[in-house]
């Protein structure tokens, strides 16, 4: 199974998968088109701040299998796509009543005007995996956008395999070990370091 | 979190929180609420990685360095990138310095035509003093003469192609042949200015170790020429400062009086208010509208100005001028150019208030509109005194909130000021800083920024220094807070270490001393340059520092780089936007002590500040054998 895996010690909180999920989602797909469009394309992918200054993580669709969402909506507008095994909302059959909203243990369905509905109304949206990308063998749009890693587009087995390479050197280093090299440059865990501090001086 | 805690952890002032708590329950939107709006921010943002400067991009560069591009369209690395954008910073900072001084220059030459709408030469001696300096006559001559001829030397250092500008010369000789050594020494105000504009242009200056080194140049051209400028014909004009006694803080508003703010940065406008809020016409029609009378004050650095000159009260810091508002009770905020939000105008309008901005140079869309002009200074002051004076009946009782809070302080202490503390010579301070009752001294200056705790960077960090005996100079939004938290008092000498509370003591001065406004920070550079040829060193060898603890904006910039510039260690408490460029990085935090004999550091807590200052100070007591 093919999905978006998140590395959030790598979001440095730019938004810029929010930005190119938005346009992928737009009428014309092109930045400059999408921000006069009506409805107004929404993003589906959440970079929401972290605890300190400097630290964030994007938050998304996990496509949840058996899915929550699914198996409260009363109108059967959420069902599984069998090629990709993506959750799929059609906006025709949902009456906006948020009871998928309600059960998403990760709270990203959000509730906008979308296009080509037969009646023009809020309904709900969320990460489709962008099916016509992937069908063209490209990466999901917020994939493509992130330049530094956080977001990966990959067979879940072998993402967790390399996530888990980095658990690794990290439990490592909690024992005592010294890493072969540092998990973060020094210039960015300085970074992070003064949004913590920052956030945490004269504040106790 | 409740708002009490919430106002708690955004400021250390209570009457800022007082008024939090108040927009809190009302839902009126501060510039709190807008930070937390914009997180997460831009982590290429952050780190200085981002360029825009032409439309093959925008470009940024992956700051982990093994996922995503490692050099922009053109192919500029992260440390050209970060220098450039550096550079582009100080030269803005720079700019509007500059720009400050430009048109007190400006002032001075009108008033010396004639054309100045009700300004004079206030102090003749410090204009005779700047005469002699630049070699202008004065024997026989007018005050006015002797201005015209300063104005237009002033003037001429803005457009000077060649240099050397003249006040650079105050330097210790060893700063000055060490800038020209490194090709550093600015050669006129405007020119830096421009060509940081041109080197930072797509596939010009791409090493990053030039495009800092003019960033130094760029920055001294601020320091020791347009903020100079702006000090010293400031004095000219207004005054040189002189102790004086007043209040801090939004407890300075009127229940039963008209209250105008004034907002902003250059002199030449705060003093045709202050002036015209005391016209008899004027206090005749506040009478008339049911006003006890007309009351002025101060906000950011124009209200150090009028503070230091007139004792006007000043009524909070940069991040107090939406609070301001909130109290329910200003008819006016009056504002010029810098520090300004382009949100007063909204909040605004949930009161009577009227923002009325007078600078050509700065509109506000929501804001009433009139345009200050010199030459008619004062009328034009009494049509915007008479707006707020005719606003004061508009004023809602229901809304109006002013805390209670407002502190004592004396303020005004510039060099010539110091000097006559001390008696008319700097030998007492050197003394004590030779017998080390005065361990050294600290310029501890900028602005406020809504990531730190409002105030506690500034407090603390002046706190510590002086109970470590370490004498505290300060200008700016520091200065607004320490003079809010009291330690801007004679009384306050009791914070300070035994040494340095002796000292105070002795004579009767504060053991934090605020200089002035942001382009007064050259007043401190005047100062160690005093002290250094004293002592016959360069300003590198004084057991002295800088700290900027919540600064923002581009000219804290300029003002961090011709700081370091003079030889002064510098600790800042936000990081700027270098962190994605190493080699940069590595330039300001330690090379540079190799070059210009200071570097940077950045520290959040202000208490390790004061730790990094102190054991600075120790090395280089130590280096000139004082133990």
């Amino acid at each position: 199974m093919k999905t978006v895996f998140v590395n959030p010690e790598r979001c440095i909180g730019c938004k810029q998968c929010e930005m190119a999920c938005a346009v992928e989602h737009s009428q014309s797909k092109s930045l400059q088109q999408a921000v006069l469009e009506t409805p107004t394309p929404r993003k589906r992918i959440h970079v929401a701040p972290g605890l300190y200054l400097n630290s964030s993580f994007p938050n998304k669709c996990r496509h949840c299998d058996p899915a929550p969402c699914r198996a409260v909506c009363p109108t059967g507008a959420i069902w599984r796509d069998g090629g990709q095994g993506t959750i799929v909302f059609d906006g025709n059959k949902c009456i906006a009543c948020a009871m998928c909203a309600m059960v998403c243990p990760f709270d990203v369905i959000v509730f906008h005007p979308a296009p080509a509905l037969l009646r023009e109304r809020a309904v709900a949206l969320k990460c489709d995996h962008c099916p016509d990308r992937v069908a063209a063998g490209r990466l999901p749009a917020c994939v493509e956008a992130c330049k530094v890693g956080a977001l990966e587009f990959g067979e879940i087995n072998e993402l967790v395999k390399s996530a888990g390479r980095r658990l690794a050197v990290a439990i490592s280093v909690a024992v005592g070990e010294q890493p072969e090299a540092a998990p973060l440059p020094a210039n960015v865990q300085a970074w992070r370091d003064l949004g913590k501090s920052i956030s945490q001086t004269g504040r106790e | 979190m409740t708002m009490q805690d919430r106002a708690a952890k955004r400021s250390l002032d209570p009457a800022t929180q007082q008024m939090l708590r108040l927009a809190a329950e009302r839902g009126y939107e501060t510039t709190w609420e807008r930070l937390e709006a914009q997180q997460p921010q831009c982590g290429y943002g952050e780190l200085g990685v981002c360029c825009r400067h032409c439309t093959m991009g925008p470009c940024r560069i992956d700051p982990f360095g093994d996922s995503g591009p490692q050099k922009g369209v053109c192919g500029a690395t992260a440390d050209t990138i970060v220098a450039r954008g550096l550079l582009r910073m100080i030269a803005a900072g720079a700019a509007a310095h500059s720009d400050h001084g430009r048109d007190i220059a400006h002032t001075l030459l009108l008033t010396a035509q004639g054309k100045g709408g009700g300004y004079e030469i206030k102090d003749e001696a410090k204009l005779h003093a700047l005469a002699a300096e630049y070699g202008i006559a004065t024997e026989g001559r007018t005050k006015e003469d002797i201005a015209l001829d300063l104005a237009r030397a002033a003037y001429a250092e803005f457009g000077n192609q060649e240099g050397p500008i003249l006040f650079t010369r105050r330097a210790p000789a060893k700063r000055v042949a060490l800038w020209q050594t490194l090709g550093i020494e600015p050669r006129g105000v405007d020119r830096e200015i421009v060509e940081s504009m041109h080197r930072t242009h797509i596939g010009v200056d791409n090493d990053p170790v030039n495009l800092i080194l003019h960033g130094l140049r760029t920055s001294i051209a601020d320091g020791w020429g347009g903020s100079m400028i702006a000090t010293e014909l400031s004095d000219v004009l207004f005054g040189t400062p002189r102790p004086v006694q007043s209040q801090a803080n939004l407890g300075v508003l009127k229940d039963d009086q008209v209250n105008i703010i004034l907002h902003g940065h250059e002199p030449t406008l705060s003093e045709m208010i202050v002036a015209a809020a005391q016209d008899a016409e004027m206090l005749a029609l506040a009478q008339q509208q049911g006003a006890a009378g007309i009351n002025v004050a101060g906000m950011c650095c124009t209200g150090n100005e009028i503070l230091m000159r007139h004792g006007i009260p000043v009524a909070g810091n940069f991040l107090q001028q939406e609070l301001a508002l909130i109290t329910g009770a200003v008819e006016a905020m009056i504002v010029d150019v810098q520090c300004v939000f382009p949100a007063l105008p909204e909040l605004a309008a949930c009161f009577h208030t009227k923002i009325i901005s007078t600078s050509p140079k700065a509109k506000f869309p929501g804001a009433t509109h009139i345009e200050f002009h010199e030459e008619r200074a004062y009328e034009i002051a009494k049509g915007i005194v008479r707006e707020a004076v005719l606003n004061y009946a508009n004023r809602k009782a229901a809304l109006v909130n002013i805390p209670r809070d407002k502190t004592e302080c004396m303020v005004g202490f510039s060099v010539e000021a110091i000097v006559a503390a001390l008696g008319g010579t700097l030998d007492p301070l050197l003394g004590a800083v030779k017998s080390g009752a005065i361990r050294g001294i600290a310029g501890v200056v900028g602005c406020n920024n809504p990531k730190v705790r409002h105030d506690y960077g500034h407090i603390t960090l002046v706190k510590e220094l002086i109970k470590n005996d370490v004498l505290v100079v300060n200008t700016g939004c520091n200065a607004i807070a320490c003079a809010k938290a009291g330690l801007l008092q004679p009384e306050a000498a009791e914070l300070a270490g035994a040494g340095l509370q002796g000292v105070c003591r002795a004579l009767g001065i504060p053991p934090v001393l605020h200089m002035g406004s942001c382009v007064d920070i050259s007043r401190i550079l005047v100062a160690c340059a005093a002290i250094a040829n004293a002592l016959g060193v360069d300003i590198s060898d004084l057991p002295v520092a800088g700290a900027a603890p919540e600064w923002m904006s581009e000219k804290a910039v300029s003002i961090g780089a011709y700081v370091v510039s003079s030889g002064i260690y510098t600790v800042l408490g936000v990081a700027p936007p270098v962190l994605g460029g190493p080699a940069v990085t590595q330039l300001l935090t330690a090379g540079a002590e190799g070059v210009v004999g200071a570097m940077f550091a950045v520290e959040p807590d202000p208490e390790k500040a004061a730790a990094l200052i102190l054991q600075h100070i120790q090395k280089k007591r130590a280096a000139l054998g004082l133990g």
